[in-house]
């Protein structure tokens, strides 16, 4: 059976979603701001597609690739904007409030999956 | 992540400095509506606007948002036929103040709304910190 990291994915995730959440804090901060382009981080699916396997450096001589194998998440120019006023800017409050809602869903199943599987854990240890 | 969750706070609530304080200029035009000069042709009091500017958080990537400064409209002021008026230039004519209502009200209105989506933040990126502190409780 493949092992799942759950725990490290939930945690991943709730990282990224915390990170989704500080841009769309920081597009609202803006929604006045003229020629102010709204942000987003990329979908988490190819943040995963990015994390690469860390091997162990034991000896100063081995090579390490990159830095500590998280990916990076880097905030980029949304295209899907619904509308850009005239001032140039492009962020849509009901749009950002629709997605900081999606943000927080996600990171409320994060949060659960973990403490359910919390749970599980502590069930195994208690029968025995 | 609590780090970032935190910055949410800082972000948002230098949105609401910044909304605020386009409010507080709103205010002062619509409080000086009709302030004129008092001595004869003199200039009346002239119409203020904010200037917002997005500030780049280095740490984390997002941008916060600023006030760069205050900046006066330069729109041509109102002409009103008032002889008597302490302000009027040789052929009777005051300037007032070029505070159009309609344009104020509607700045108002738009700086609620934007103050109330960062609050809305703040309230979100709060419940996400005590989902992270609730895993902490146990079951």
């Amino acid at each position: 059976m493949e092992p799942v990291y759950l725990f490290d994915l939930a945690t991943r995730h709730a990282q990224w979603a915390a990170l989704r959440q500080t841009t769309i804090a920081g597009n609202i901060a803006n929604a006045n701001t003229p020629r102010y382009g709204a942000l987003d981080v990329e979908p988490f699916s190819t943040v995963l597609d990015k994390t690469r396997l860390v091997m162990a450096s034991t000896r100063p001589g081995h090579l390490t690739p990159g830095a500590n194998g998280a990916a990076e998440v880097d905030a980029r120019a949304t295209s899907d904007s619904w509308d850009i006023t005239h001032s140039g800017n492009s962020v849509r409050i009901d749009q950002e409030l629709m997605k900081a809602n999606e943000a927080a869903r996600d990171f409320s199943l994060d949060t659960n999956i973990m403490r359910s599987f919390h749970r599980m854990i502590l069930t195994s240890l208690r029968s025995s | 992540m609590t780090d970032s969750l935190q910055a949410i706070g800082r972000i948002a609530a230098g949105g609401l400095e910044a909304q605020s304080t386009r409010l507080r200029i709103v205010s002062e035009n619509i409080a000086n509506a009709r302030s004129t000069g008092s001595t004869a042709g003199a200039e009346p009091y002239s119409r203020k606007t904010v200037l917002f500017q997005a500030e780049l958080d280095r740490e984390l990537g997002a941008s916060g948002v600023s006030i760069k400064g205050l900046s006066e409209d330069e729109s041509p002021f109102r002409i009103e036929f008032d002889p008597g008026h302490p302000a009027a230039d040789e052929s009777g004519n005051v300037k007032l103040p070029n505070v159009d209502m309609l344009v104020e009200m509607a700045d108002m209105r738009e700086a609620t709304r934007s103050y109330e989506a960062n609050l809305q933040m703040m309230k979100q990126a709060r419940s996400m910190i005590s989902m992270t502190i609730d895993l902490l409780r146990g079951s």
